[in-house]
């Protein structure tokens, strides 16, 4: 699709002007979810930077559940080895089961996670159905050690992290699940922020006395397991050539930017240059993001990487990069130009004029007004509790930002938020199956949120579930094209959290769609006439 | 009678060859700088004898020697009493009195020898800041790039130019100046609300005051309010059609919001008014660069590297010449430019994030 300036653009615009707030910020009935993140005098820079929710249908009943990673106690002060005891309730992390009335269960006992991550301080959460029993796992990351959890499909879980190998260790922040060999069996990313443990940990800002920036750490690597399909994964990192980029790495997000049939990796950095690990194909990877044009900005500057996500906000078929950042930098919107090549276009889709005095974590690229054009939601804060101080201009809570996309040019909107939050994840999905995008927001020291969408009237929706057979089960990393749109399958993305892994699209005014899904496997599959306003089941074809 | 005379006469001899004795053992000591025998010796001299003008210059300048400024100073003050046309005292005596605190006292002795960096220094501190900046200047004319000079140079001009506001403020606290000068404090004491406050009074003073739009547009530029900052920018190019400034500014904030035809457009002026001027060339090739003027962008960014060879900007136009050419194909010259970049990160350190 284009960037015309058809009629239905045009209403669709003006009648955005005029429109109510897209969301309405509910409560979580039955929710009592508090983020402990145990702000001390100390500073330590883990304070800052939790935490995860995830949003998935644990107990396949078609209703989202949701999956909250909690930060933990902090001692004051802290020493190595650093106990985070999290044997107290309010510092657990949370599995809330939904409820036929919308309302929430918390399952956290029930479901076998009371207690879990003790010992860490959580960060963020990945969902995959790694051994594709049909069944979604965890994998929640943590400053110290990251734990998998298989789902048994009897609304319990179980810590398989020694079996499965993949505790990671260090300082983890997001990860995600993807199939980087094409063998049907999903593998695993883990982003490392860097270096750090509060025997080394610094306070900088003077007088101010305030969270130190990134540069102040070293820098480390980030971690691929492979699946080897018995329950247990391999630390490829090395090997596939991960390990030989140093970073800070906060934000992971996937696709197949270069359309060769197999998934790349796009990773977050603060405070630097960003990697683009291009997948060869043959269990390795080259980090190319500077001569790709993905790296740094268009002024050849570094980026407060943090948030990302990996999806085609132009309708041109190929998926593009957004990463959020600091304030005084603009958030990051790499248009991918095809041929492996990126361009910065922060500025020329209208990105930069909202975003260059904010600081965005969790981000998200959904058609929340189904008009056919992905729209961008990010959860704002700035990282520095006290950056009033600091810097007048400048706000630690904010508003989150809903910019609306109208052609490929992004437009602020109201979000229907009227109290700024110490915002950090944000995780996407249709918690009320009405058809309308939702979103779920944490907040430092305080509840979550959720944005439910208003809806509205004419525009039409699909919403895909992928049923992989040779590729794996949840089809990620299939490339699925509706109406000229393109979506590629992935729960992974934002920060430090997982999204529901329907497939959204808006269709605007059109009542039918074509869907064509290129699995992972390399099958193609085209679906006709398909009705719109419907949550569909694509099963990958037994055979080409 | 007689007899008492000539035992003062004698006595006054035995003196005086008594004193010229001390004076040589105390030159011999200067001489194998043992500076406590040399003020032993020359206090001597001056004990002996109290009208003996070597005794007391020597005695005041191994104090000097010494750094001992103190005690300097009143051997010196009697020397200049036995001989006030002594330069040498003029100045060791200036040097002391200033160093003791004594500026004022100093401020005659030092003119008398034209010592022109000490003297800058005791009229700073006398407040004569007006000769202090005369003199310092004078003095950095002799001794181009002193640290010190160069120091007290920039805390006079400082202190002359606070002065000045300060008497502006005084006299006509009501006034634009009054509070275009107050807004200039805040602004670089990053107190954004209250500069803008300040920018805003002096503007519904005087709307026509040239500069106050484009000040006030920085306020909000830095605190990246760009629709705001645009309208401040306009509003001072329209005062000031001819300000290759205002132009570079506004066309800055418009590209800041995507306004990229607009930007390059008064990109395009800032250049015409005042050609050559890297900041604004590279802007401009960001412009033409986000309009598809691939020309241009190229001109541009290529002119800022014949400009700055090795600066900041100059590595960011080859980063930008790098992308240019990757988005048309020209692998091997978006290659060359890259490396061009890397290189000079490397040594210049990578362009940091505003």
């Amino acid at each position: 699709m284009g960037r015309r300036f058809t009629r239905r653009n045009f209403l669709g615009v003006a009648a955005m002007a005029a429109a109510a707030p897209v969301f309405e910020v509910k409560p979580l009935r039955g929710i009592d979810f508090i983020l402990q993140n145990s702000p001390t005098p100390q500073k330590y820079l883990i304070e800052t930077m939790p935490g995860g929710v995830a949003l998935f249908d644990y107990n396949n009943d078609g209703l989202l559940d949701i999956f909250f990673v909690n930060g933990g106690r902090i001692a004051n002060p802290l020493h190595v080895p650093e106990n985070f005891d999290r044997s107290n309730p309010r510092y657990w992390n949370r599995l809330y089961r939904q409820n036929r009335d919308g309302s929430f269960t918390d399952v956290t006992q029930a479901a076998g996670l009371a207690t879990a991550g003790n010992g860490n301080y959580g960060m963020g959460v990945a969902v995959g159905d790694y051994d594709n029993d049909g069944y979604p796992d965890l994998y929640v990351t943590s400053y110290g050690k990251n734990v998998l959890y298989h789902n048994n499909g009897d609304g319990t879980f179980t810590d398989v992290t020694a079996k499965a190998g993949v505790a990671a260790g260090g300082w983890s922040v997001s990860a995600g699940f993807f199939d980087y060999d094409n063998d049907g069996r999903l593998d695993l990313f883990v982003t490392r922020y860097m270096e750090w443990d509060p025997d080394h940990n610094k306070i900088c800002g003077g007088d101010w006395h305030t969270y130190c920036p990134p540069a102040a750490f070293p820098a480390t690597t980030c971690v691929l397991y492979r699946n080897r399909g018995d329950g247990t994964f391999e630390d490829v990192s090395e090997r596939a050539g991960i390990t030989a980029k140093k970073g800070r790495a906060l934000g992971v997000s996937f696709a197949d930017y270069d359309g060769d049939g197999f998934t790349d990796i796009f990773v977050a950095n603060d405070g630097m240059q960003q990697y683009l690990f291009h997948n060869n194909g043959d269990g390795t990877f080259k980090e190319c993001a500077l001569e790709s044009g993905a790296a740094l900005t268009s002024d050849g500057k570094g980026l407060s990487g943090m948030g990302t996500v990996f999806q085609d906000y132009d309708n041109d078929g190929r998926p593009d990069i957004v990463v959020t950042e600091l304030p005084r930098e603009l958030y990051g919107l790499f248009h991918n130009d095809g041929q492996g090549a990126f361009s910065y276009q922060s500025l020329g889709t209208g990105l930069g004029a909202l975003t260059s005095g904010s600081s965005g974590w969790g981000i998200g690229l959904e058609d929340f007004d189904n008009d056919g054009w992905k729209d961008l939601f990010v959860a704002q804060s700035h990282v520095l509790d006290n950056v009033e101080q600091i810097d007048a201009s400048l706000r630690y809570k904010e508003l989150p930002l809903l910019a609306l996309n109208h052609n490929g040019h992004f437009e602020r909107a109201d979000s229907g938020v009227t109290s700024p939050w110490a915002a950090r994840g944000a995780a996407f999905g249709d918690i009320n199956n009405d058809g309308w995008m939702d979103v779920v927001v944490t907040t430092l020291g305080g509840p979550p949120a959720l944005l439910l969408n208003r809806g509205g009237a004419g525009n039409h929706w699909l919403s895909i579930t992928l049923r992989g057979r040779r590729s794996n089960r949840d089809g990620y990393g299939a490339r699925v094209q509706v109406n000229g749109q393109t979506r590629y399958a992935t729960s992974a993305g934002s920060y430090v959290c997982a999204n529901d892994k329907r497939l959204h699209f808006g269709l605007g005014s059109a009542e039918k769609a074509t869907v064509e899904v290129l699995w992972p496997s390399g099958q193609k599959q085209i679906l006709n006439d398909v009705r719109a306003d419907q949550f569909l089941e694509a099963g990958e074809p037994e055979h080409s | 009678m007689i007899s008492l005379l000539l035992l003062t006469w004698f006595a006054g001899q035995a003196a005086a060859s008594a004193a010229a004795q001390h004076i040589q053992a105390g030159l011999d000591a200067r001489n194998q700088h043992q500076v406590d025998v040399e003020i032993t010796e020359f206090r001597k001299a001056t004990d002996l004898d109290p009208r003996l003008l070597d005794a007391f210059f020597n005695l005041g300048a191994a104090y000097m020697e010494k750094r001992d400024y103190a005690s300097a100073i009143a051997p010196l003050k009697r020397a200049l009493e036995l001989n006030p046309d002594l330069p040498a005292a003029h100045q060791l005596l200036g040097y002391a009195l200033l160093a003791e605190g004594y500026a004022a006292e100093a401020i005659p002795h030092l003119e008398q020898v034209g010592a022109q960096d000490a003297l800058a220094i005791a009229q700073l501190e006398t407040g004569h800041l007006q000769e202090a900046v005369t003199n310092f200047n004078a003095a950095l004319a002799k001794r181009p790039n002193d640290p010190d000079l160069l120091y007290y140079l920039g805390h006079a001009s400082g202190l002359l130019s606070k002065n000045s506001i300060d008497a502006l403020i005084a006299a006509h606290p009501d006034s634009a100046r009054a509070h275009q000068a107050l807004a200039e404090n805040y602004f670089v004491l990053r107190q954004m609300p209250q500069a803008e406050r300040e920018f805003q009074e002096a503007l519904r003073i005087r709307p026509d005051l040239p500069g106050l739009h484009l000040e006030l547009g920085q306020v909000y530029a830095n605190s990246a309010q760009w629709p705001k900052a645009e309208e401040e920018f306009r509003a001072e190019t329209k005062l000031q059609p001819g300000s290759a400034e205002a132009a570079y500014r506004l066309g800055a904030a418009l590209l800041q919001q995507g306004k990229t035809p607009e930007a390059l457009a008064e990109l395009k002026r800032a250049n015409a008014l005042k050609p050559d001027m890297p900041e604004t060339l590279y802007s401009l090739g960001k412009a033409a660069s986000l309009t598809g003027d691939s020309a241009t962008a190229e001109k541009s960014w290529t002119r800022v590297i014949e400009l700055e060879k090795d600066s900041s900007l100059a590595a960011q136009s080859h980063f930008g010449l790098a992308a240019l050419y990757r988005k048309q194909g020209k692998t091997d010259r978006a290659q060359r430019e890259m490396q061009e970049f890397q290189k000079l990160q490397s040594t210049i350190g990578p362009p940091r994030s505003e």
